[in-house]
């Protein structure tokens, strides 16, 4: 369990997620920001149980198995890795210049729940038993929302730099992850098929 | 592939949430009583569009004897490569480049912007399927539907959600797009192994 609640933590990526979300931040007094993380965490939390419960409905709907979901993912988060190694590219769309107070959206879901740990959660969803992904989701968003609400402070300790380290060394893991992911649908995909 | 998938598919790569707001952007030369005959006008274009490739779709790849398998995969490539451009988009997209001052006309928002490229040559795939032959044009016409609406609605779209809302919706739908399109891409490669 504690490995779904460390992969669904890599994917929420709140330390990656920190320039970003400094950067949408900026001109908010501080005490606001925390507040705003705060609410930002709960519903990404929420948007992530939602995704636990609904998502397997959806899959069935659409006629989708089980290796096309993890190939899925995995070739997404491959995607949003390389954005992070390479970081010019990605926050691009995501960061646009807003003067306006952040909801939901950009911070809570594509940041924090992406498309990503949504399909990641949908997996888990039908590897595992559901209470067990709960409680993992609910380990990955103790240690989420602690350190989305030091953002704020963690521009003034790391500095640029630093943060830009840890975001590379956060997409390397997840290029990793990526891979491992992808090799599973497809191992997953040529087994039911010529297993 | 049952008819709900492939209506699904068709009605995700039109991607109606996220043409809201630059359909509201078009539309701004336009006088509001005229909004709702402007955009069915633009949803009859699409339909032509869509009947067109339809037919031309069967004929040609009959034509050209294209397999089952080659249709698939193909179709996979495709799926994915519109669900990327909707994920991560980029600068220069056609959404930027075409805004123009003046009321639109098929151009911009029938073509490209909901019958694109991808969605034409989905349709072309799917029409030279044998097993879709049933379904494909229904599902046809439940995808453009629905799509049709959701333009219709465009404006309270815009007001409950909001730009941001807007994008966070195409995104999910994007995903759901790729998942799809990683599925295609599967079964083509095991039809592929099988015949082989």
């Amino acid at each position: 369990m504690l490995e779904l609640a460390f992969t669904i933590f890599l994917l929420a990526n709140p330390i990656g997620n920190c320039p970003a979300i400094v950067a949408l931040l900026k001109g908010i007094p501080l005490e606001r920001q925390k507040k705003i993380m705060f609410r930002e965490s709960i519903i990404s939390f929420l948007i992530a149980i939602i995704f636990l419960f609904f998502g397997e409905y959806l899959l069935l709907l659409i006629d989708v198995q089980n290796y096309a979901l993890s190939l899925c993912s995995g070739v997404l988060l491959f995607f949003v890795a390389f954005g992070m190694i390479f970081p010019h590219d990605v926050t691009q769309g995501v960061v646009s210049e807003r003067t306006q107070e952040p909801f939901v959206v950009p911070i809570a879901t594509p940041l924090i729940t992406g498309p990503s740990s949504m399909t990641i959660i949908m997996i888990f969803a039908k590897q595992y038993p559901i209470l067990k992904v709960f409680l993992a989701i609910c380990i990955a968003w103790v240690g989420v929302i602690p350190i989305l609400m030091s953002a704020p402070y963690l521009q003034k300790i790391l500095g640029k730099r630093g943060l830009l380290a840890l975001e590379q060394l956060m997409g390397m893991l997840l290029a990793m992850l990526a891979v491992e992911t992808a090799s599973s649908g497809i191992k997953a995909y040529i087994e039911s098929n010529w297993g | 592939m049952n008819m709900i998938s492939v209506a699904i598919i068709l009605f995700l790569i039109m991607d109606p949430v996220g043409n809201v707001s630059i359909l509201l952007q078009a539309l701004k030369p336009v006088p509001p009583k005229k909004h709702v005959w402007v955009i069915l006008r633009e949803m009859c274009f699409v339909l032509i569009a869509m009947l067109f490739f339809y037919f031309l779709g069967d004929v040609l790849l009959r034509v050209l004897d294209i397999s089952e398998t080659t249709v698939r995969i193909t179709s996979g490539v495709i799926l994915f490569i519109a669900a990327i451009k909707i994920l991560f988009p980029k600068m220069g997209n056609v959404r930027d480049v075409l805004r123009k001052e003046e009321e639109p006309f098929i151009v911009p928002i029938a073509i490209p912007l909901v019958a694109g490229p991808s969605l034409l040559a989905t349709i072309m795939l799917f029409a030279h399927l044998d097993s879709l032959n049933q379904i494909i044009f229904p599902a046809m016409i439940i995808a453009w539907f629905f799509a049709t609406l959701v333009l219709l609605a465009s404006k309270y779209f815009y007001r409950w959600m909001g730009e941001n809302g807007l994008v966070a919706c195409e995104k999910v739908m994007a995903m759901i797009l790729v998942l799809l399109a990683i599925q295609r891409f599967l079964e083509g490669i095991k039809l592929f192994v099988s015949n082989v």
